[in-house]
């Protein structure tokens, strides 16, 4: 392997970032409407809630809290990860740039995640950091340092699968080129299924995004610690130890992933 | 006409062609359906009816949102804003014929293949496992086919405004960053437009976004039929009518850069 100078990939990041913010003007707007998105779906699910009053015993406001945590910890994956979805890694292949990249004396995945820095994806992980806090206190929770720390291991967990399911996702394009939007269901899905109580799912879904796809246990058990609330039997509020390591070994298989991918990759020729 | 109906065959066809895509798309539809149709189950379970929904209008609205998922959002939404700013539209205007029809022909050819491929399965497989509410009688069942129909056409047209965007800027795309949001929750894709609050609601209801998915969902599970299909017919007309006015406009000042 290459010799590894982190500072390198923190200069290609800077670099792609300043070459976003050449425009300043587009870059706010961007950034505003990923703001904006996840401000008008928490707006329409309020409305939704507030006519039925509750959903498994939860609060409209308490919902919103599992969707603040999804959102901030998307946006935090895509940030760095968007360039890995599978039309943007088709493309990397198809031009050969991915080519150029295999023969640099620098780590595939770092140099493809450092040179494509998207910043607008800060734009719907700090709305849905306002999320949580707007959220969290219509639902009365006081904070203290630990719920603090609840929350914030939610995000950076839910931040690291996403990332996970997009290296593996672009690993597997390597092989078929052509990517798949199937990989959408894991990445957007996911957060969708945990920004609701995990009780309310038949075994099949708790199952999957509990302990195949962690997002699950990566956002509502810590959020169950954040709102005081015991949890449903079988995954209780005390489980939320085990988000952080189960978060490390579903990327560490995404990565493993990723290298499966890049042994296959052929190229597509010129 | 016999053009037109080869040019709506052909995009028919063409769609066909994406059989990975198909599957991909159904399984993406399939999913959120299944998610969507156990938070329902979950809100009404100590509810029978809010706002004028139960179970199983609600039911209905997700599988209907599911099948016309990929109508509304089509792959090709950005094909023609791209054709017009790479300058290959001109071809477009100077084939025989009228253009905007040749348009509508060819994207109706795709979107139907969708509704095929797509809607009807979706909500015929649904409709086999849940207790959805569709129609018991075949005039029923064809207003429900016309208004999908309408939806498709409706869906052509907005799509058409859009990209005639790309006749006054090349950065058509930041237009839509904040229309986008807009759209997503004002046509009931986040949730039904019903549950929204009075005001709100009405203002959404005389939009050009309820015969995408909401007018549809009304026809199928029979709230005053006949009459959303006749105001789905009336945005056609509308639109039909926008739609030109604005290719009028933009074709006379169309700037293609040569090389």
């Amino acid at each position: 392997m290459v010799a590894e100078h982190p500072g390198v990939y923190l200069r290609l990041a800077a670099a792609s970032v300043r070459a976003t913010a050449r425009r300043p003007a587009h870059l706010t707007a961007r950034t505003l409407a990923a703001a904006l998105i996840v401000a008008i779906e928490v707006a329409g699910v309020m409305l939704m809630l507030d006519q039925f009053g509750s959903i498994g015993g939860w609060q409209p406001a308490e919902v919103v809290v599992l969707f603040g945590l999804g959102f901030a910890g998307q946006g935090l994956a895509l940030v760095f990860g968007d360039t890995l979805e599978a039309s943007k890694v088709s493309e990397l292949v198809r031009r050969g740039t991915f080519d150029q990249v295999l023969t640099r004396p620098a780590s595939p995945l770092g140099w493809v995640v450092a040179s494509y820095v998207d910043t607008r994806f800060v734009g719907r992980h700090l709305a849905g950091l306002a999320t949580v806090v707007w959220a969290a206190d219509r639902a009365g929770v006081a904070w203290t340092p630990r719920r603090a720390g609840l929350a914030a291991l939610a995000v950076a967990s839910a931040a690291t699968i996403i990332f996970g399911v997009l290296m593996a996702a672009a690993g597997f394009t390597f092989v078929t080129v052509q990517g798949s939007e199937a990989v959408n269901v894991l990445i957007y899905g996911g957060q969708y299924v945990a920004s609701y109580p995990m009780q309310i799912y038949g075994s099949a879904l708790r199952f999957l995004f509990t302990w195949l796809v962690p997002l699950g246990l990566a956002i509502y058990v810590p959020a169950l610690g954040v709102l005081g609330r015991p949890g449903p039997p079988g995954l209780p509020a005390r489980l939320a130890w085990l988000t952080a390591p189960v978060a490390l070994a579903f990327v560490a298989v995404g990565g493993l992933a990723w290298r499966a991918g890049i042994r296959h990759y052929v190229g597509t020729g010129s | 006409m016999r053009a037109y109906l080869a040019l709506l065959g052909a995009g028919f066809q063409r769609q066909n062609t994406y059989r990975l895509a198909l599957v991909a798309g159904l399984t993406t539809n399939a999913f959120f359906g299944v998610v969507r149709t156990a938070i329902f189950f979950a809100l009404y379970r100590e509810r029978d009816q809010v706002a004028g929904l139960d179970v199983a209008d609600a039911l209905t609205y997700v599988w209907v949102l599911e099948g016309l998922f990929a109508v509304v959002w089509a792959p090709w939404f950005w094909e023609l804003a791209e054709a017009i700013r790479s300058g290959e539209f001109i071809a477009e205007l100077l084939r025989p014929g009228d253009p905007y029809l040749r348009l509508a022909a060819f994207d109706l050819g795709r979107t139907l293949s969708v509704v095929a491929t797509r809607t009807v399965p979706t909500l015929a497989v649904a409709a086999l496992v849940l207790p959805l509410r569709l129609p018991g009688t075949l005039g029923g069942l064809a207003l429900l086919a016309a208004s999908l129909v309408l939806a498709a056409v409706v869906s052509f047209q907005l799509r058409f405004l859009f990209a005639s965007a790309a006749f006054w800027t090349p950065d058509y795309r930041s237009m839509f960053l904040f229309a986008f949001p807009v759209l997503w929750l004002a046509s009931g894709f986040v949730v039904p437009v019903d549950f929204f609050p009075d005001p709100l609601r009405a203002l959404v209801d005389w939009s050009p976004l309820i015969p995408l998915v909401m007018a549809p969902v009304r026809v199928a599970t029979g709230r005053s039929a006949a009459l959303t299909v006749a105001g789905q017919l009336a945005w056609v007309v509308v639109l039909w009518l926008a739609g030109r006015l604005v290719l009028a406009v933009a074709s006379r000042r169309l700037v293609v850069h040569g090389g």
